[in-house]
């Protein structure tokens, strides 16, 4: 599947956040993005929303990045799916039980262009495999 | 000696008559439970103090790199502009010198070298407002902070009263407790143990403070 085709899901409480992550994902060449506000919202888009990827900040309202993550995960229709966590949480232990519930990336905030982008495709060429 | 004034020996009656309230102030709080509560709500005081020094810090430095960039960008316009101005004249005054001498696509060249770096700027400026999601979160917790202490105050107010004044009291602060209530919905607050930003790094080794930390952990973990 081409970068245009592919499908991503921005999920943060702040449209800000969304708009500058949905902005980069655009200048690196992925420019098919949908935004929610949260887990709960995400989970609902993403259920037959034919989504391949997946960035999610963690601390949200109704349902947090954790809890997201962990939903997709035990879905057997979006399991599959890769889960970019982007967030200002930096506490190890967090950044392990990201890991261990399957995150494919974490990126801590405040982060670089390069840093997405590099996220994005070390997940997306470890998928091709 | 005015008349007026408290003698000294007045003055020291009525440091002992203070003196002797407080005592009592004190062990009425104690005996209540309340010199605990306080003291966790006088205890978060440094915590907020610092997350606004934090956002304080966030703020300055995002509104210096979009004042940079947009500095840096300007120079890359002011640069193009006259650059053109200077085209335009070569071409008018002798066209074919302009092109065979190499000076038209020289510009051309600087044109699109300037605009990647007024792209790269434009970027950067963008980056800068993740200030707003950073001190946002942190903003909910201070603003979370404030309602609990003055939850706290509040409670104390009421059950420090006497009774024949407490429906007065109650009516008195219902609104402010109900508008506090409405700021905390509106704002987010939320009680989970998420951290948020790390508002200081200092002394701590249980947080990363840049991508490549998270990197190695991951690493040294086999993910």
């Amino acid at each position: 599947m081409s970068n245009e085709n592919m499908k991503f899901l921005i999920v943060d409480d702040f449209s800000t956040m969304r708009r500058i992550v949905r902005n980069i994902l655009k200048e690196i060449g992925f420019g098919n993005a949908e935004e929610a506000e949260d887990g709960q919202a995400a989970l609902s888009k993403l259920k037959g929303g034919n989504f391949n990827f997946v960035v999610s900040d963690i601390n949200m309202p109704n349902m947090n990045g954790f809890e997201l993550l962990k939903s997709i995960r035990a879905d057997d229709e979006l399991k599959g799916l890769p889960v970019l966590m982007v967030t200002a949480e930096a506490r190890k232990e967090d950044i392990v039980s990201a890991a261990q519930w399957g995150a494919s990336g974490y990126i801590v905030k405040p982060f670089t262009k390069a840093t997405l982008e590099e996220k994005v495709q070390k997940i997306l060429d470890k998928q091709a495999k | 000696m005015s008349g007026q004034a408290l003698t000294m020996k007045e003055d020291d009656a009525l440091y002992v008559n203070v003196g002797r309230l407080t005592r009592q102030l004190h062990d009425a709080l104690r005996e209540l439970g309340y010199d605990r509560d306080l003291e966790s709500a006088v205890g978060s005081l440094p915590d907020a103090r610092s997350r606004l020094s934090y956002i304080s810090r966030l703020t300055g430095e995002a509104a210096e790199k979009v004042l940079n960039g947009v500095d840096e960008t300007k120079l890359e316009l002011a640069k193009l502009s006259s650059g053109a101005i200077e085209m335009a004249a070569a071409l008018r005054k002798d066209p074919v010198s302009a092109v065979a001498s190499g000076k038209l696509m020289c510009f051309l060249g600087e044109v699109g070298q300037s605009a990647s770096r007024a792209d790269a700027q434009l970027t950067d400026i963008m980056l800068a407002q993740d200030f707003h999601d950073l001190t946002g979160q942190v903003i909910r917790k201070v603003v979370a902070l404030a309602h609990s202490l003055e939850t706290q105050l509040v409670q104390l107010l009421i059950d420090s009263t006497p009774h024949d004044e407490t429906d007065r009291v109650e009516a008195t602060v219902a609104p402010v407790q109900a508008q506090a209530t409405a700021v905390g919905a509106a704002e987010g607050i939320r009680t989970d143990d998420l951290d948020g930003p790390v508002v200081s790094a200092d002394g701590r080794s249980d947080v990363v403070t840049d991508q490549a930390q998270v990197d190695n952990l991951l690493e040294s973990l086999g993910f």
